[in-house]
């Protein structure tokens, strides 16, 4: 009871810092950099429970991001639906998506699973940039409107600061609920053995695949928000160089808990950031590619040598000093 | 230009990429069967042959010493990726084994991009430009040149793996690691010796097809990856790589023919995923080999 009523203390501190952030930092730079933190960070905790709490090994996430752009974005642009509808509409298509497609991918495992979603990936990449009338192909997708709610439109980084971290914020409690679940046992207990977990009666596949459309889910809506919140979607966007940093933020952030990816995320677009204003004269492209060395050097680094991530190893550190001062039990 | 000859022209362009997917896919099983390490890098081993030969060569070296160089290279490029990359991993698992070989493929293909520029290179065809036409479709030498020796390494390697002794040393760490390492044999250097092979491999096919394809920073995830159809599909094993990778080339050169050039790439993934999925229907009363 203790220890819950400080957990919801640190939410509440969590919740106000964060929507305080705007109001402290001069300028919409730090709004702006965090807007990116949010989507990033939405995208990311689905993968991590994906990656390491369902011991799924799929790389389609930034697919499903990118089908979420493209769904709301198209539908947006040629006046179809409204955009807040456009984003219910292409998580409803990405849900039907992943389903058809989870459902024969998901028998595979380990590698071969693997395998098959990187390929997934680059096939949709590939495909938007053949599509030219539907999709804009590789010149990308232009005329987006910006997020509008009955009349109320959302300008700038601030408004849409809010919606991307209430998005986020919204996510990582409905995964933290959906793993404190009897559904979330059954996705823990199926990763640790699917023989065992199947022998007292969950239903493997289907499990799996519900985890699956789930973060396929808030992966399209992140990717809807985050179209309208650049009103332009390129299928270059969603592809391999995405990957890279998508899995530097969960490595940083590390198996041990969900809210990692989100740290991992702070991290990452600091680095990205810090590159991006130091190097500038140093390195003339800046491009995603470019930026991918960094983040490769940082993949490689943190799996060597902390590969419980950051929060496993600010924790490992926290418990050693609180063990040098003789405070531990 | 006659549908006959159109189809001798995309055979003969399939049997050249599929030459080459074969190759690439004997690299990835050589590692994959030794390390059970996917080597996502092993399409940039392709790139470096190629790009490194180009950069060489615009230095001023002669083709031959600087393809010489360019192998050279990335074969200590590949033997240090196992070393000082994929050997340390604390906690080795398939996931961590994936992320770090995608993340060190896409710091050899930056590097590149700094170093080189992302125009794409061309080295000059080894025997000159004539075009030899067979009923109607024209060969060039180079395409020769590609399949020729593409089909020696093949039945090199064959030779070496089936009839000298470290080849049999390393059939059987390819079939019981924990067998091979009590009869004495070294699986760390067997390691360090399959990824620079497969280095090596890797990046002789990148140089004999710079002339056709031409190369660039990019071009390596993809063909790759095609690698990685041919030897998944050829079951692991080198006669059905090289079937698989034959079929493959065919396949693309066809579907790029006559369907979409755009969609080339397509074909060879979603057969990859059709495959993937189909090995995992099981029928009543067929054993399935594991």
């Amino acid at each position: 009871m203790k220890s819950n009523r400080r957990f919801h203390l640190l939410w509440v501190f969590v919740v106000a810092g964060l929507a305080l952030v705007p109001f402290v930092t001069s300028g919409t730079y730090i709004t702006g950099v965090m807007c990116f933190v949010a989507f990033y960070a939405t995208l990311a905790c689905g993968m991590a429970l994906l990656l390491h709490q369902a011991g799924l090994f799929s790389l389609a996430h930034p697919t499903f991001f990118g089908l979420g752009a493209y769904t709301a974005g198209i539908l947006a642009a040629r006046d179809l639906l409204p955009p807040w509808a456009g984003i219910i509409a292409a998580a409803l298509v990405v849900a039907i998506v992943a389903y058809v497609i989870g459902a024969p991918l998901l028998r595979l495992s380990g590698y071969y699973l693997a395998c098959a979603t990187f390929g997934l990936l680059f096939i949709v990449e590939i495909t938007l940039g053949q599509l030219g009338p539907i999709t804009g192909g590789h010149d990308g997708l232009m005329d987006i409107p910006p997020l509008s709610f009955f009349g109320f439109t959302l300008q700038g980084d601030f408004h849409y600061y809010y919606v991307a971290w209430g998005l986020c914020l919204g996510c990582l409690w409905f995964f933290s609920n959906i793993m404190n679940s009897r559904i979330g046992r059954a996705i823990k207990a199926q990763h640790d053995s699917e023989t065992a977990a199947s022998c007292v009666g969950i239903n493997v596949p289907r499990c799996k695949l519900h985890v699956f459309v789930l973060t396929a889910v808030t992966a399209s809506m992140a990717g809807s928000l985050y179209c309208f919140y650049l009103e332009f979607a390129a299928p270059s966007m969603f592809g391999f160089p995405l990957l890279v940093e998508l899995f530097t933020i969960v490595v940083i952030g590390g198996a041990a808990t969900l809210y990692g990816p989100i740290l991992g995320s702070i991290a990452l677009m600091s680095i990205r950031e810090a590159i991006h204003v130091h190097l500038k004269g140093v390195l003339p492209k800046m491009t995603a590619e470019v930026d991918a060395v960094f983040f490769g050097v940082l993949i490689v680094a943190i799996l060597i040598f902390m590969p419980e991530g950051l929060v496993g190893t600010l924790d490992r550190l926290a418990h050693a000093g609180r063990r040098f001062l003789g405070k531990s039990t | 230009m006659d549908l006959l000859s159109q189809t001798i022209q995309y055979a003969v362009s399939g049997v050249t990429g599929g030459s080459i997917y074969a190759v690439i896919g004997i690299c990835w099983s050589l590692v994959y069967l030794i390390t059970r390490v996917l080597n996502f890098a092993t399409g940039e081993f392709v790139m470096l042959g190629g790009m490194l030969t180009w950069a060489f060569s615009s230095m001023g070296f002669g083709i031959l010493p600087s393809a010489f160089l360019a192998v050279a290279c990335t074969v200590a490029i590949s033997m240090l990726l196992e070393r000082l990359v994929i050997r340390p991993i604390r906690l080795p698992t398939e996931m961590t084994y994936m992320m770090i070989t995608i993340a060190s493929a896409s710091v050899i293909k930056g590097l590149v991009l700094l170093q080189w520029g992302s125009e794409s290179r061309r080295i000059e065809p080894f025997f000159g430009t004539g075009v030899i036409h067979i009923l109607g479709a024209g060969v060039t030498p180079q395409v020769i040149c590609v399949v020729v020796l593409m089909a020696l390494i093949t039945f090199g390697l064959h030779l070496f793996l089936n009839h000298t002794l470290l080849g049999t040393a390393l059939r059987a760490s390819a079939v019981n690691l924990t067998g091979a390492r009590l009869i004495g044999i070294d699986i760390g250097r067997f390691r360090l010796f399959c990824f620079g092979l497969a280095g090596g491999l890797g990046a002789i096919t990148g140089i004999v097809t710079a002339p056709i394809t031409f190369t660039g920073y990019e071009i390596g995830l993809l063909t790759g990856l095609k690698g990685l159809v041919a030897a998944i599909a050829g079951g692991w094993s080198m006669a059905g790589t090289v079937v698989a990778g034959l079929a493959l080339g065919l396949l693309e050169g066809f579907g790029a023919g006559f369907i979409a050039s755009g969609l080339k790439d397509v074909f060879a993934l979603v057969v990859m995923i059709l495959f993937l999925i189909v090995r995992t229907i099981t029928i009543p009363g067929i054993k399935r080999r594991t």
